[in-house]
């Protein structure tokens, strides 16, 4: 009996260094070199693809939109206690070309400080009508609807136009306004 | 600008990135939420906007591409360290830590720099650069904020336990007092990772005293829990290596019955009983053992123990059985053993693994939470948990979802194609209106009706002439009244009547002489204001006529030139999606390899133990022929 002790030892510090696995302490029984060989091949691709997003990114935004004609329509809010963001809607010229539905997350970013790039497209120079539509709920929960207009005259170069939702809090009440960004 | 609160704020999300816990990272944003941060160029904040959104790629993209277009004029610094804290948790260390250093030696704050050299610490740790990790640790000067700075002391303890360093990991565990006193979990952490140091260097006494107080804590969670049960495992086994069965057993008793170190612990608790020749008790924990799931190699190690209880109990022909009983579950485990190495050669472990995987979402902080039960995963739970297969597997998911990327933008060059032929098409039916309108804006004609005017009002003004500045209607009054002046002079002068009516002109002529004087000076200014507008005028048409002739030029070329950027794009998606199939394939062998490996030693262990079993039912046929027959029968 007491040799199947002995035959059964190794298995018991075999859980012995099971348990030390537990501990996180045990090197690493795998070949490192090859690991971190394949791990620089896959930093270089990565960082590889990481760049062409970006250039594809450039080309796409200067193939479509140049310069010249860009507009683009950016929506921010700040604290939002008297409006919960439900949607937006963006006409210009009497044309609606964007309405976008905010989920939870979305709604968060914007409030910790993120910017929404709503729209871009291009438009012609001279002036040109913007409206913008807010809906969602107002400090009652209630349904809440807005709009605000502005006239933009569109030069040469690019048009950045901030839709901006903020709370007035002397009036406890939402404004949304409209700034034309140089 | 709220500078100084932004940058803390951002870095603090930014660097908070590669924490493991998705729980964690939550902690650490909703602290921000409610806190709007100033955006001073909106192509900052919508880079902000898909960062909060844990949508790195996105982001990282956005701001490679804001940097490029230079429209983040105002947040130079910011963006540097926010690309750096993409790049980390992007698993791109290489990168991060470049990005890191160059920022990291100017007038960063100290806090910042800590921070990035805690997270590229723990990077590199997770990857195995351990001493690229040590020198990151190294380089952090001061304390770190909150929580960061007990994981920065574990994090180097348990660096030098890798390198087998026990005496300095205690010290340095030691050295530092935990945050929060003694009762929070890290202290706790600490406790433990000093005890398992100091039974490493054998001395156990010292490290029960540690391993008791963890072992000892209340759980109220599962965090706690499973460091409770770690902790009286530990400590179980180290009272068995020296032999002091009864403390083994008052330990071991207090781990659960039904956590992941249940199954070690109930085999320990049996031989803390054997040790003891306590065998019937010992039977206890085996016999629960041994009707858990074979997988666990304390289970295999029961299907052992117990017929050696009954051996020592007497009970020879249960012990036969028993041990039969172990032959053919070890002989039917090794064959499924068998079923899942040839699921790991026909490579199905990696997509069995992500089969679950929806996040679409790049990151080094993703983590395998949901295990599938099937050949190719069922015998490799512990290897799943290890950092270097989590790492593996990050890197082959994150090689996935670059292949979609790259194929996406692939399937998008053709939309860029149609761009460019619909630029070249605009461009030539625009041309001939363009080319009429040209032409029929003759802007020398401008310019010489403009030079005409100049050279009136310049006669106008030397002759002071007050009566060509006036308006029409003053003007028609005033010929009136030159015409009604000529009828008089060949009048009969002595008429009194054609003298009254020559009085009236007279007066009349004074009148309208006295208005264009006095309105004179204004009225001059005002022409010449009007002609420096027609000046400025023909300077800007001029001028927006040389802008729309250049563009006619332009425009084709720089169409071509979007052309050949869309036709040097081509190869070089193709060429990277050909590199990025290979490295997946390289990084999928890689992992099988770790499988299998991971799967023979378990086959290797069953081996040893069928051949355990075999040896002791021998023994006990050979007892049993040796003794006559007196003894039970097999």
């Amino acid at each position: 009996m007491l040799q199947v002790l002995k035959i059964l030892r190794p298995g018991w510090r075999h859980c012995l260094l099971a348990g030390c696995l537990l501990l996180g302490a045990v090197h690493a029984q795998t070949p490192v070199d090859a690991f971190q060989g394949l791990d620089a091949q896959v930093q270089a691709l990565k960082g590889e693809v990481l760049d062409l997003n970006r250039e594809l990114f450039v080309l796409e935004e200067e193939l479509l939109f140049p310069a010249n004609t860009q507009v683009a329509v950016f929506l921010s809010m700040d604290v939002g206690e008297f409006f919960a963001l439900d949607s937006v809607t963006l006409k210009v010229d009497d044309k609606e070309v964007a309405h976008y539905l905010y989920t939870d997350n979305e709604v968060q970013a914007l409030l910790r400080g993120g910017v929404h790039r709503l729209y871009v497209g291009n438009l012609k120079s001279g002036e040109h009508e913007l409206i913008a539509l807010f809906t969602g709920r107002g400090s009652n929960q209630r349904d809440y609807r807005r709009g605000t207009t502005l006239k933009v005259e569109k030069g040469v170069g690019a048009k950045y136009l901030e839709l901006k939702i903020s709370d007035r809090e002397q009036r406890a009440q939402p404004d949304f306004l409209v700034k034309e960004w140089e | 600008m709220k500078g100084a609160t932004l940058l803390r704020a951002l870095l603090l999300a930014a660097i908070i990135i590669p924490r493991a816990h998705a729980a964690d990272t939550g902690a650490a944003g909703r602290s921000l939420v409610g806190q709007p941060q100033s955006v001073l160029d909106l192509h900052w904040g919508d880079v902000l906007f898909h960062f909060y959104q844990g949508d790195h790629m996105q982001a990282l993209t956005r701001l490679g591409a804001a940097g490029q277009l230079q429209r983040l004029d105002h947040h130079v610094l910011e963006a540097e360290l926010l690309k750096g804290g993409l790049y980390l948790s992007l698993g791109q260390h290489v990168r991060a830590r470049q990005i890191f250093q160059q920022l990291l030696d100017g007038n960063v704050p100290l806090d910042v720099r800590n921070r990035a050299w805690f997270y590229l610490a723990k990077v590199w740790y997770q990857r195995n650069y351990l001493s690229a990790a040590v020198r990151a640790l190294q380089a952090i000067q001061g304390a770190l904020p909150g929580e960061l700075e007990p994981q920065r002391h574990l994090l180097e303890a348990q660096l030098l336990l890798y390198e087998e360093r026990y005496e300095d990991a205690v010290k340095v565990l030691s050295r530092w007092q935990p945050v929060g006193g003694r009762a929070d979990i890290w202290s706790h952490y600490a406790r433990f990772n000093i005890g398992v140091a100091l039974v490493r260097q054998g001395r156990v006494e010292e490290a029960a005293e540690l391993l008791d107080e963890v072992g000892r804590i209340p759980a109220p969670d599962t965090e706690w829990a499973a460091l409770r049960d770690k902790a009286n495992l530990a400590l179980g086994f180290a009272w068995l290596q020296v032999n002091r069965p009864h403390d083994a057993r008052i330990v071991l008793r207090r781990v659960r019955l039904q956590g992941p170190a249940a199954n070690r612990a109930l085999l320990g608790a049996g031989w803390a009983d054997a040790s003891d020749r306590r065998f019937k008790r010992a039977l206890v924990p085996w016999l629960e053992l041994r009707g858990r799931d074979l997988l666990d190699a304390p289970v295999q190690e029961a299907y052992l123990a117990v017929p050696y209880v009954h051996a020592q109990l007497g009970a020879q022909g249960q012990a036969a059985q028993q041990y039969l009983l172990a032959v053919e579950a070890f002989a039917e485990e090794s064959r499924r053993i068998d079923e899942s190495i040839q699921a790991v050669l026909d490579g199905r472990l990696a997509p069995a693994l992500l089969q679950h995987d929806r996040s679409g979402k790049a990151g080094w902080y993703w983590q395998l939470l949901d295990l599938p039960d099937e050949p190719a995963t069922r015998y490799l739970h512990q290897l799943f948990a290890s950092h270097r297969f989590q790492e593996a597997l990050k890197n082959y998911r994150d090689l996935q979802l670059m292949q979609r990327n790259l194929t996406v933008w692939s399937q998008s060059l053709g939309a860029f194609d149609d761009m460019v032929d619909a630029r070249r098409r605009a461009h030539q039916q625009r041309l001939p209106v363009m080319q009429r309108i040209l032409a029929g804006v003759d802007l020398d004609a401008l310019d010489a009706r403009k030079n005409v005017l100049i050279s009136r009002l310049e006669q106008i003004e030397r002759e002071a002439d007050a009566v060509a500045l006036a308006p029409a209607g003053e003007q028609a009054l005033w010929a009136r009244i030159q015409r009604i002046e000529q009828a008089l002079d060949a009048a009969d002068a002595s008429d009194p009547q054609v003298q009254e009516m020559r009085e009236k002109a007279r007066l009349l002529r004074g009148r309208l002489v006295w208005d264009f004087n006095a309105a004179y000076k204004a009225r001059l200014w005002q022409v010449r204001r009007q002609t420096r507008d027609v000046e400025v005028a023909n300077k800007d048409a001029r001028r927006r006529r040389l802008l729309v002739e250049r563009a006619r030029e332009d425009y084709p070329a720089r169409t071509e030139q979007f052309a050949q950027r869309v036709e040097l794009l081509r190869p070089r998606i193709d060429d990277l999606s050909v590199r990025v199939g290979a490295a997946t394939e390289a990084q999928q062998r890689f992992m099988a390899a770790l499988a299998l490996r991971e799967l023979q030693a378990q086959q290797q262990r069953l081996r040893e133990y069928s051949m355990q079993a075999r040896y002791a039912l021998a023994a006990i046929y050979d007892r049993t022929a040796t003794e006559g027959g007196r003894g039970e029968p097999p």
